[in-house]
């Protein structure tokens, strides 16, 4: 509670600052408005219809894609994590394709899917692809070799080895992988809708800035770092439901 | 009854690399408590491994009942040493003593008695719904004898079980043992550096020199049922044990 208190306060200090700077002219009105301006446009924003369906239009690309890359990037990943030479044999490609540099490929992107959603789910597939394939490679090579063998000892079929240890074993590398990819797309489909102007938040702060809103410039700002703080937080709500039992999560109990 | 003759293993590709396991040659009977003696890295766990199906050896022959071991066996349970990694975190303490079972063939009915009576049998009725982290090293051990009770073993593996648990846990899990062993009839080979509790458990004592052989066999005759106090004063513990650190040659038998 205490702890909240400290929270709330420290946002509004900062808040309080802004405002200051910008009534007394030390920031310039002239790119930077009074934080209560910027609020006001966001309560008004968000009481109409666009707002929504701009954030809409920006997760649902999010969505797709880091779903469309989970998809992809789990089997293959369980395939390298488990085969010695497979891994082996594309760990090359990996090393090469993973850091390419996601925005240079928005121009082969547009290229062939246009400026819709496909080009967004394009881009964040491709970039998400690989920080899950890579956690999931190393979850599955990393099952506890005792834990491999317990199961092997008490006569478990391959593939119950498979869903019952190395499955659970990897999920909280599986977890890690998928919150960094869901930072990673949210930035890619802001990036492209920015860029390209594919319909979406990004698009939407380009046209305020070059209206000259600049309220809502910084309004839709903030409801942009608030989308990926919301989705951090479900990220880790999820984990800690799921992975209990991890290390990472583990709470204490009465005795 | 489990027969062993002329075992060999070598680790690696090079068949005339040194052994871990030289010529192994012993037989352990029906219902018969047998424990190998042994110092660190003499091969006792490499031994294990082999008898369990676990890995494959050089040569040799391993037979139980009659049948060639070649995988796991149906009828043997494994107690590996570092027991707090043989059970599986993401597991409740009751899922991992019953989750071997299914895979058994056990129906889910007979499986949940199973389970209730080990949990009992090793005094953690009510603590089923824990997580093994949740739970002192001692009872971790004691949740993976459960496991290995529930399973209905004809013959028990034992790696050095009880090295890491305070010596007065440790005796409390040497009579458990020996108190379970009696009510199911089961036979088990303990392997264990400490020299009084192979003496303490055993109907016989083998002791391993390095690389793997039996240097020594010793038949211990104390009575049953054992006690900590009297059965550790009797005049045959003392010449036993004489005769055991003898064996084993005036070498360090500390881990
Ligand atoms: N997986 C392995 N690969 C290669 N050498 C091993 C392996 N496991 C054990 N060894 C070697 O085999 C010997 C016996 O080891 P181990 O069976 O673990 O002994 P103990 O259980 O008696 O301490 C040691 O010299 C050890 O280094
Ligand atoms: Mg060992």
């Amino acid at each position: 509670m205490r702890d909240l208190g400290l929270k709330v306060s420290g946002v509004l200090v900062v808040l309080l600052a802004l405002e200051l700077c910008s009534r007394t002219g030390l920031l310039s009105r002239d790119w930077f408005p009074p934080v209560t301006e910027t609020y006001a446009e966001l309560f008004k924003l968000a009481a109409g219809h666009p707002l929504w369906t701009e954030i809409g239009r920006t997760l649902s690309g999010w969505a797709l894609g880091i779903a469309l890359a989970t998809v992809l990037a789990v089997p293959c990943g369980i395939l390298l994590g488990s085969n010695q030479t497979a891994y082996r044999m594309t760990r090359v490609v990996i090393e090469f394709c993973r850091p390419v540099p996601s925005v240079a490929l928005i121009p082969l992107a547009v290229l062939v899917y246009g400026v819709g959603l496909e080009m967004k789910v394009f881009l964040i597939v491709f970039v998400t692809f690989w920080p899950i394939l890579l956690q999931v490679i190393y979850g599955v090579q990393d099952v506890d070799p005792v834990v491999r063998d317990t199961a092997r000892a008490y006569g478990l079929p391959p593939l119950a080895r498979f869903f019952r240890v190395t499955l659970p074993s990897a999920a909280p590398y599986i977890a890690t992988g998928l919150r960094i990819a869901s930072a990673i797309a949210l930035v890619l489909a802001v990036t492209a809708e920015l860029v390209v102007g594919a319909p979406g938040l990004g698009q939407s702060i380009v046209v305020a800035q070059s209206n000259a809103n600049l309220p809502r410039m910084y309004a839709l700002i903030i409801v942009t770092g608030l989308v990926g703080w919301v989705l951090n937080l479900a990220f880790q709500a999820i984990e800690r439901r799921l992975l209990r039992w991890h290390p990472s999560q583990r709470q204490e109990v009465a005795q | 009854m489990l027969e062993v003759s002329h075992l060999r293993k070598v680790y690696g590709p090079d068949p005339t690399a040194a052994p871990a396991v030289a010529d192994l040659d012993f037989t352990v009977a029906d219902q018969e408590f047998v424990c190998v003696l042994g110092s660190s890295g003499c091969g006792k766990t490499t031994m294990l491994r082999c008898l369990s199906g676990l890995i494959p050896f050089t040569s040799g022959e391993i037979t139980l009942r009659g049948k060639p071991v070649t995988g796991p066996p149906e009828d043997m349970a494994f107690v590996f040493q570092d027991y707090s990694r043989s059970l599986l975190p993401w597991m409740t303490v009751r899922r991992n003593i019953a989750f071997p079972l299914r895979y058994k063939g056990v129906d889910r009915r007979a499986a949940n008695e199973a389970t209730e009576e080990a949990l009992d049998a090793v005094g953690l009725a009510g603590r089923g719904d824990r997580y093994p982290w949740q739970l002192s090293g001692g009872m971790q051990q004691r949740v993976a004898i459960a496991r290995a009770l529930a399973y209905r073993p004809s013959i028990l593996l034992m790696d050095e079980p009880f090295a890491s648990v305070d010596a007065q846990t440790r005796s409390g899990l040497e009579d458990l043992l020996l108190s379970v062993k009696q009510r199911y009839g089961i036979t088990v080979l303990f392997v264990t550096h400490d020299i009084d509790e192979a003496i303490y458990l055993g109907d016989r004592v083998l002791v391993l020199r390095p690389p793997a052989t039996v240097g020594h066999a010793v038949t211990v005759n104390l009575p049953r049922p054992r006690d900590q106090v009297l059965t550790k004063q009797e005049p045959e513990f003392a010449r036993l044990r004489g005769e055991l650190f003898a064996a084993i040659d005036g070498r360090s038998v500390a881990a």
